[in-house]
């Protein structure tokens, strides 16, 4: 009886060189050598590291705690994760994994991140998370990531990454300083809500693909692509300050609701776009303002801008057939388009064959 | 990250140490740069109350975070550098250089010393070369006798009431703008030059009192639905529009409104005429 004992707990350790039964808690800086799994009430007290080849999977229900630690009065807290391996974060609907803070009166910056490091070999996954009052909640360079199904809430920036190929599906990003931000990425933003930030989205140097998102109530932009690419159908874009720029960017923005934006709902610089079969209204200033941009605004309907339809400030021609103005009557386009026949420096509107009513267009209910 | 702004806040401490220096006074000319390297540098996140005078360079974006106090003395200068990086870091609201509160300002001009904002040329050549004075959250702050130029916008107040007061807000993108439950008070103050003067957006009530807007390319002042500004005595002249607003009752304002290419405009109708 004793031999099969000691035989079947070598056996065990043969097979499973996992750590099941982690410690629960971590100080100053440490570092997981094998492969952990996490369940229950996780401390994080100090700054704890996942060494490259080793994965850290994280059961269902568990709380992954973080202590406060700001030692150059930055307002940044510094306890924090760094995958260098891979991480499994694996939670459920009924019972979410949360990565929090412990103070007592958390604010977002508490403590540091959940940084993913040189993990490009194989993809990181999160999944019904709630992860809060952070820096940044989700931080990865040279990094592939899945996040599905998960709250950041209340972080200083919800996503931050850059040379990095990240997929969110379903998520909500709520409250945060900056929703998401990146850079020299690829990203597929899916079925997911950023609202309540100053910046909802913003890339640079990235390839953005963005498809029945709702972008609502963002103080700066909604989403600000900079040297970029964007794919964009099927979304909401309201109630932010700004709806849609792109500066230097490349875009396909088809069949997408953008609607009450204080300024203006979608802002061409010095880009290429193709904008067709959206619902363009409400918006303060101007629908779209195309500024030295190239492509076409054709088979929309724009209705109900504060401002102008299209305003072109810039010197290029704003291609713009086939759209419904709202009105049938060509007066009332005359004051809609702002363009070269107002300011002879500027490019014209070509508003050519316009809808005698408003397009019936394919898009979500929102 | 991290070792950068121990960096900058050493080189606060260094330069200031949390009290007024004297220094010298410049004249309205561009600065060599040898006289640049000679002044004091801010830059970073000021952990405690600070008191500036003279002149000085703001070489990169600075926050005066909740609770601490940023003073201006009269005469003070201060010199911007413009960011020349496409940086989204850090995150504060803008790209450009920026000075960002959230705790409180006081920008305390007089007519004989007015406080100045002047950015430094740009090689990008941009007119809009620095971000502007970014209120948010902001409390107790007063912008009096100031002078800011070339800004993307002069002063934004994001749920923020500063009393902003005979200032002159120059070639800035957008003069003033109140948003997010902001009700500032804008008496006397000039605003020339740039694409609009004035912006009231998402519940923003400001007072606004004998100022004089003008030479915008677009709006002199806009007003969107949920907010409701008073207007009283103002000039609002030689704008694209000089009034641009949804409540036709706030329209009493027209006879503030002279000389623009249009004067007034009625939005959220078919064409936009009242």
């Amino acid at each position: 009886m004793r031999h099969s004992w000691i035989l079947a707990m070598l056996l065990l350790v043969v097979v499973w060189p996992t750590s099941i039964f982690a410690q629960q808690a971590y100080r100053g800086e440490d570092t997981l050598w094998q492969d952990t799994v996490w369940d229950g009430e996780v401390l994080i007290d100090g700054i704890l590291t996942v060494a490259p080849g080793v994965t850290l999977e994280i059961r269902p229900g568990t709380v992954v705690r973080f202590t406060p630690m700001d030692s150059n009065g930055d307002g940044i807290g510094e306890h924090e994760m760094f995958i260098q391996g891979r991480l499994l974060a694996l939670g459920t609907q009924d019972a979410p994994i949360r990565f929090t803070s412990t103070a007592a009166d958390p604010r977002p910056g508490s403590w540091g991140a959940i940084n993913m490091m040189l993990a490009e070999d194989e993809e990181n996954v999160l999944t019904h998370c709630i992860i809060e009052h952070a820096y940044r909640g989700f931080h990865a360079h040279f990094s592939r990531a899945r996040v599905s199904d998960s709250y950041f809430r209340r972080n200083m920036r919800g996503f931050q990454f850059q040379e990095s190929e990240v997929v969110i599906e379903r998520c909500l990003l709520e409250d945060n300083l900056n929703g998401l931000q990146f850079r020299n990425s690829q990203v597929r933003l899916v079925d997911s809500t950023v609202k309540g930030s100053y910046w909802g989205v913003r890339c640079v140097y990235s390839e953005l693909d963005m498809q029945g998102c709702r972008i609502e109530g963002n103080l700066i932009n909604g989403v600000n692509l900079r040297d970029s690419t964007l794919t964009a159908s099927g979304n909401l874009i309201a109630a932010n300050r700004r709806g849609l720029y792109l500066q230097r960017s490349r875009g396909s923005v088809t069949g997408n609701l953008v609607r009450g934006n204080s300024e203006h709902g979608i802002f061409l610089e010095e880009s290429e776009a193709e904008i067709s079969g959206n619902r363009i209204v409400d918006n303060g200033r101007a629908g779209v303002r195309w500024l030295n941009a190239q492509g076409r605004v054709a088979g929309n309907h724009i209705e109900g801008n504060g401002l102008y339809a299209i305003s072109n400030e810039g010197t290029t021609p704003a291609p713009a057939p086939g759209n419904w103005w709202g009105s049938a009557d060509p007066a009332v386009w005359a004051v809609l388009l702002r363009d070269g026949r107002l300011n002879p420096e500027t490019g014209l509107v070509e508003a050519v064959d316009p809808l005698e009513q408003a397009p019936g267009l394919d898009l979500p209910d929102f | 990250m991290r070792p950068f702004f121990c960096l900058l806040l050493l080189a606060l401490a260094l330069s200031f140490g949390g009290c007024a220096q004297p220094s010298r006074t410049l004249t309205d000319a561009a600065p060599a740069a040898a006289d640049l390297d000679s002044l004091p540098r801010v830059a970073g996140i000021l952990s405690a109350d600070l008191v500036l005078e003279g002149a000085l360079v703001l070489a990169d974006d600075l926050l005066v975070p909740a609770g601490v106090t940023l003073v201006l003395r009269p005469g003070t200068r201060v010199y911007v550098v413009p960011s020349e990086s496409t940086k989204i870091e850090p995150e504060w609201l803008s790209s450009a250089t920026e000075l960002l509160v959230r705790g409180t300002l006081r920008s305390e001009g007089t007519a004989e010393q007015p406080v100045v904002f002047e950015p430094l040329s740009s090689s990008a050549g941009t007119v809009y070369a620095w971000a502007g004075l970014l209120l948010d959250g902001a409390t107790d702050s007063l912008i009096r006798h100031t002078r800011i130029q070339n800004a993307e916008q002069g002063v934004l107040c994001i749920n923020s009431s500063p009393e902003i007061r005979d200032s002159r807000i120059l070639s800035c993108r957008y003069g003033i703008t109140a948003q997010q439950q902001s009700s500032p008070t804008l008496v006397g103050n000039l605003l020339q030059g740039g694409e609009a003067g004035v912006f009231c957006w998402n519940e923003s009530h400001p007072l606004i009192q004998d100022n004089h807007i003008v030479g915008h390319n677009e709006e002199g002042l806009f007003i969107d639905r949920g907010s409701r500004p008073r207007l009283l005595g103002n000039r609002i002249t030689g704008n694209g529009i000089g009034l641009a607003l949804y409540d036709p009752g706030l329209a009493g304002a027209a006879d503030q409104v002279r000389g623009n290419r249009q004067d007034l405009r009625l939005l959220g109708l078919p064409g936009g005429r009242p």
